[in-house]
């Protein structure tokens, strides 16, 4: 359908919209229009992705004089080739209306892994050696070598790629990885540089977070976009922690010893080049005289990380004197190794700001502030001077460069935690030396900056006037949509009280009272006779799921669960999971029926959907408080009461709490689904707790249901799961309106520019 | 008075699915004794005397509704349906049956229905047969063959009612797969289950037993009693049976008596053939002869094979001897009605009514009582489209659902046109 939102015209692919989508499309517009930033949240199975798709692309195409591109960012590659798939539908539905009008370039980028399609390369395992096996093959000095020695190997797909030169490029369309891989072997084209440059030149990119986040990708792939571009990130609730993590590193023993390997390996190398090509490590030295160190003039092959630094802390100057001898250098990296390690062997606890510990590193290593900012370029360019291409067998020095560069440039919003052992297994020494970010708006300052619209949207983005002060920015819009439902299809409960009344919690002080983990034991178990199909529940860690089940084992309770269903575990290996998850859903399908055990903010809870009969309920074990004993949780607490007045009881509300409601997103993906989720700790019947859902979850939240116990639960999951079982009405029963067509949007179009204009 | 009247509605529309009225402030554990606020149902009178709530409005808009649903499908085009059905009813017996969310087990409610339902079953369908299966300790068992007579099947029922273990779905499907494709290609291959349980533990592959079923054109229903199990739909689905699930025993009850009419014919079956059918003639009363269903020598009673002269006890059936499809003439005559279905009556409205220039009759058609005008209240008379009689509502329903014969078209067709004269 086709309808108008002011003056913009707007191309839906579908007959029907949702009125939530609308309303969507409208803020989202408004954005748009005051080139700021916007925070939306709008549930999932509402058809988000759809409705962003439309409005931009159709914005674009109604003001031709000023296009704006896209740039959509995921979390995970499953998600981008979903949005590049509804984008291609999308795509397919505005030429047949608009003809070659429509016409855009769209392209996803991910990594080689994912790209690649040269099978010997392939053949490599991780996403490390996929990269350095490609690089192997493709460095500069290689096919230098190789073009005078035809035996060495190189990659027949870059070789070709490199030949067409600037006729090499990708024809308007959508591409999805998977189109990427196959236009690649069909022109025997590298897909994965071929996506990296037409990136600069699309329409809509599609790929991940790090890419804008992480200023080592960023710095390479995302440096060219251009201002007028609307940024997305996608299932954005965690935002937070992707920017904090982008620039915290932490270093164990392992590191040290790997550093001081790739150190030796590095000397043997400087003698080698010096016995035959010393010309090479005089060129270098010239050139970081020159102050050429930064990147800018390097052959496209040889660029693969940049700066773990934001761009704009990045001093444009030459290295300083004491690095640019090779030599050097690595003495300066030994005396910083030396001095980690003896930091290290520490028995307590320890805590500093970047500031004093550049100090101390000056009094007893001799290393200064300016020395270790250029760490990481300077290892950089020695690593091209000497040639490596193994870049993952040198990923313990780089860690090192990483941090010392960090540590040198940065003196707030970070500490310095050396903790000698695990706090939950303290007979274990593993001592860890992290450089921890608290403030997430460092990382993403840039692109607000430097892009005029970004939007942040997902499903649970509650509180919402929280993540501004998180982030650091003033949205223009930010609003949160509820679903309009042709029934109430989700069923959320608040369980307090087991079957003998007695309160449950995860609390500290109960978490471990037998009474309570039997109680939680016997509502799995009445659930398990009562709910069909699939029942997925939720633990607020490793260590308490692993408590529990072992007393529910012990107790008996998990063997008579298992009459009802097979119970399968979410462990921290991932083939292991994934063969899990896989027999669960199996399980499912044949109607033998099963649960899935797992942890809140795990792998499963932020990826994996249990859709349709893969989850009929979900049971929140407890709230998923972050670990609070943790030294870096608290640092950043201090951090976000300090500089942004954010209390720390609101944040770790505040994050428990989104935990929680992604978790319990997970049963229900669309309209057409159903499922129950049950809160089962008595803290969740507060109101300061509770309030911190999202507002599609509360608004099903029935006071009657805000304090019940396992019979009460028991009763309304009966009756629920009848009624859900009724066939319905698609298009909803009279008086609820939930699906609009083109005239009632039109209609409404009217209604809602009336309105404006008074 | 007023107010048992409101919330009783609001009881019996449960199904129209919104429940936001008074339904909405009962708690779950109230409305789980619902059924036993029989003092709800009592209103005083005039005169100040108790009377059960008079319910008839509603029943009769119950059955409108069905009516209606069940003609708009006939209307879509003449649509064929099989008359000759095997059906096979499984009854799942497995621990869950035990359960007491309906009083007091579901295996009693079960039960109860299921011989109601076997009766209608032969009523309307006196071609058919049907043989019993059920599931226990995860393994199914034959409980009766096939065969024409409800009182066999009721009595074996009755004699098995005792639940335990898991339940299997494959299991039954194979057994009743195994007799199913046995059966002369005319024939209707049904299988209604009614399942208690929540999961089912087999021993293979379900879903390839359910290609199976779909391949030898076997029918699958599902009636479950307390959710929806992806694995007994994705079956209903594939086999092109209906699934649903009650919310209550009367609601088990009007869901296991949809399947008592002739299902619409599968389209592969649709090839009209012709079958050949034996009448035979009720032997005389003092006649000694060996019946050759149950092997025993019998006095009088049952009936002869036109064409072998065995003897055989029940109609319909089947002669164990030729093979010759055995019935009685009356049986097919109240086949037919599936086929001429007559057209739903017209409610007649209330403005219509309370116009006085219309002069109506003043009494039902059907059974001569007075039709009372009922003012603003919703019209408690409907008329025949075709010759335009009115009738009560009791006569209304019980003309379509057990004569399947208008009084009104009928007497119209012998004494002509008492309507012509009328006007
Ligand atoms: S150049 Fe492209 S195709 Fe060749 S190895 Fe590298 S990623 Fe693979
Ligand atoms: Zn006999
Ligand atoms: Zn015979
Ligand atoms: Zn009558
Ligand atoms: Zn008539």
């Amino acid at each position: 359908m086709k309808f108008q939102i002011e003056d913009v015209t707007v191309y839906f692919p579908y007959d029907h919209i949702y009125p939530e989508q609308y309303a969507y499309m409208v803020e989202l517009k408004r954005a748009l229009d005051a080139r700021g930033h916007c925070l939306l949240e709008m549930p999932t199975g509402t058809g988000k992705t759809i409705a962003l798709l439309s409005l931009i692309t159709s914005y674009t195409l109604s003001k031709p004089n000023n296009p704006v591109k896209l740039i959509y960012c995921t979390r995970t590659v499953h998600e981008m080739e979903k949005t590049l798939a509804e984008l291609k539908l999308l795509h397919a539905y505005q030429t047949t209306h608009i003809g070659d009008r429509a016409r855009i370039l769209a392209v996803g980028l991910s990594s080689r892994k994912n790209l690649c399609v040269n099978s010997r390369v392939l053949a490599a395992e991780n996403r490390d050696s996929v990269d350095a096996s490609c690089r192997r093959l493709t460095a500069s000095w290689v096919r230098a070598a190789a073009v005078a020695n035809p035996n060495l190997p190189t990659c027949e797909f870059f070789e070709e790629y490199e030949k067409a030169g600037s006729n090499a490029v990708l024809p308007p369309g959508v591409y999805t990885l998977q189109d990427l891989r196959a236009y690649g072997k069909e022109k025997g084209w590298c897909p994965y540089f071929l996506a990296r440059h037409m990136v600069q030149f699309a329409n809509v990119v599609v790929y991940s977070y790090q890419y804008l986040l992480d200023p080592k990708v960023a710095g390479y792939i995302s440096k060219e976009m251009q201002k007028e571009s609307v940024v997305v990130f996608d299932e954005a609730h965690n935002i937070d922690n992707v920017c904090i993590e982008a620039l915290s590193v932490s270093v164990r023993r392992q590191t040290l010893e790997g550093a001081r390997r790739n150190l030796n390996k590095m000397r043997q190398e400087i003698e080698k080049f010096k016995a035959t090509d010393a010309g090479r490590l005089r060129a270098e030295y010239n050139r970081l005289v020159e102050g050429l160190a930064q990147r800018g003039n390097l052959p496209f092959t040889d660029n693969w990380l940049s700066n773990p630094a934001l761009p704009d802390d990045i001093l444009k100057e030459a290295v300083p004197g004491n690095i640019r001898r090779a030599e050097h250098f690595l003495h300066v990296l030994r005396r910083l190794v030396q001095y980690l390690e003896g930091r290290l062997e520490t028995d307590n606890v320890e805590k500093e700001g970047p500031v004093g510990f550049v100090a101390s590193i000056n009094t007893h290593a001799g290393i200064d502030q300016k020395t270790l900012k250029f760490c990481y370029d300077r290892l950089h360019s020695l690593m091209l001077t000497l040639e490596i291409t193994d870049t993952d067998e040198f990923l313990h020095i780089q860690t090192i460069c990483d941090f010392a560069t960090l540590v040198g440039t940065y003196t707030r919003g970070f500490s310095v935690i050396i903790e000698p052992f695990d706090e939950r297994m303290p007979h274990i020494p593993d001592p860890v030396l992290q450089l921890s970010c608290h403030d997430a708006s460092l990382a993403i300052k840039p692109v607000f900056d430097r892009f005029q619209s970004v939007v942040i949207t997902s499903g649970t983005l509650s509180p919402i006037d929280l993540y501004p002060r998180l982030l650091n920015f003033h949205p223009v819009v930010s609003r949160s949509f509820t679903m309009s439902l042709t029934r109430d299809c989700i069923c959320p409960m608040v369980l307090t009280r087991g079957s003998d009344q007695l309160p449950v919690s995860t609390k500290f002080d109960m978490r471990s009272d037998l009474g309570v983990v039997r109680n939680y034991g016997r509502l799995l178990l009445e659930m398990a006779s009562v709910v069909p199909d699939g029942i997925v529940c939720f633990f607020v860690s490793y260590s308490y799921m692993d408590g529990i089940v072992n007393s529910w084992n012990e107790n008996g309770i998990l063997k008579e669960i298992m009459q009802h269903k097979l119970v399968f575990i979410e462990t921290q290996d991932v083939v292991e999971t994934t063969l899990a998850l896989d027999n669960y859903r199996k399980a499912c399908d044949c109607g033998r029926g099963a649960i899935f055990f797992s942890v809140a903010r795990g792998k499963v809870a932020e990826g994996i959907d249990f859709d349709r009969h893969y989850g009929r309920l979900v049971i929140m074990f407890g709230v998923p408080f972050q670990y609070t004993l943790s030294k870096i949780l608290l640092a950043r607490l201090e951090y976000l009461r300090d500089t942004f007045q954010i209390k720390e009881g609101d944040f770790l509300t505040f994050d428990a709490l989104r935990q929680a409601a992604q978790c319990v997103g997970r049963v229900i993906r669309s309209k057409a689904d159903y499922g129950m989720m049950i809160f089962a700790d008595k803290r969740y019947s507060r109101h300061d707790k509770r309030s911190k859902l999202p507002g599609w979850i509360l608004s099903h939240l029935r006071d009657a249901h805000l304090n019940l116990s396992t019979d009460m639960a028991l009763h309304i999951a009966r009756e629920f799961l009848r009624k859900m079982a009724q066939p319905y009405d698609k298009a909803g029963s009279s008086g609820r309106k939930t699906l609009l067509s083109q005239e009632d949007v039109e209609k409404m179009g009217d209604g809602i520019l009336n309105e404006m204009q008074y | 008075m007023n107010n048992g009247n409101g919330r009783r509605l609001n009881g019996e529309t449960e199904e129209d699915d919104d429940d936001e009225g008074s339904e909405g402030d009962l708690d779950a554990w109230e409305r789980t004794y619902a059924d036993e606020r029989s003092w709800e149902s009592l209103q005083e009178d005039e005169s100040g005397l108790l009377r059960p709530v008079d319910n008839k409005t509603l029943y009769h808009a119950q059955y409108r509704r069905r009516i209606r649903s069940l003609s708009s499908q006939a209307t879509t085009s003449r649509i064929q349906k099989g008359l000759i059905r095997y059906l096979y009813i499984v009854v799942d017996l497995s621990r869950a049956a035990a359960e007491m969310d309906y009083r007091p087990s579901r295996m009693a409610v079960v039960a109860k229905h299921v011989e109601a339902f076997i009766r209608e079953f032969f009523d309307q369908n006196p071609l058919s047969q049907l043989g019993l299966v059920t599931i226990k300790d995860g393994i199914a068992h034959c409980l009766t063959d096939l065969g024409g007579s409800p009182e066999s099947h009721v009595k074996a029922l009755m004699g098995k009612l005792e639940c335990s273990g898991e339940s299997s779905l494959q299991n039954a499907l194979d057994l009743v797969h195994g007799y199913l494709n046995q059966i002369p290609s005319y024939g209707h291959r049904e299988v209604l289950i009614l399942y208690s349980a929540l999961s089912t533990c087999d021993p293979g592959d379900i879903l390839e037993t359910i290609q199976k079923c779909k391949k030898s054109k076997m029918r699958c229903s599902v009636i479950g009693l307390s959710a929806e199990i992806f694995i007994c739909k994705h079956l209903c689905q594939e086999t092109g049976g209906s699934y649903s699930v009650a919310m209550d025993e009367s609601h088990f009850k009007e869901l296991i008596l949809e399947h008592a009419p002739p299902p619409p014919a599968i389209a592969e079956f649709a090839i009209a053939n012709l079958i050949k059918m034996g009448f035979p003639q009720r032997a005389a009363e003092s006649s000694i002869a060996i019946c050759s269903c149950h092997k025993e020598a019998k006095v009088g009673g049952g009936y002869t094979c036109p064409r072998c002269k065995a003897r055989v006890c029940e109609l319909p059936t089947e002669c164990r001897i030729c093979g010759l499809t055995l019935i009685s003439s009356p049986h097919l005559a109240r086949s037919y009605h599936h086929l001429f279905p007559i057209v739903p009556f017209d409610e007649v409205s209330s403005s219509v009514l309370n116009d006085p220039r219309n002069r109506l009759p003043r009494s039902c058609f059907g059974c001569q009582q007075s039709l009372p005008n009922p003012g603003n209240k919703p019209s408690l008379r409907v008329a025949c489209p075709k010759c335009k009689q009115h009738f009560c509502l009791d006569c209304d329903i019980y003309i379509h659902e057990s004569l399947h014969n208008c009084p009104g078209c009928e007497s119209f067709r012998h004494s002509k046109s008492p309507i012509a004269t009328e006007e």
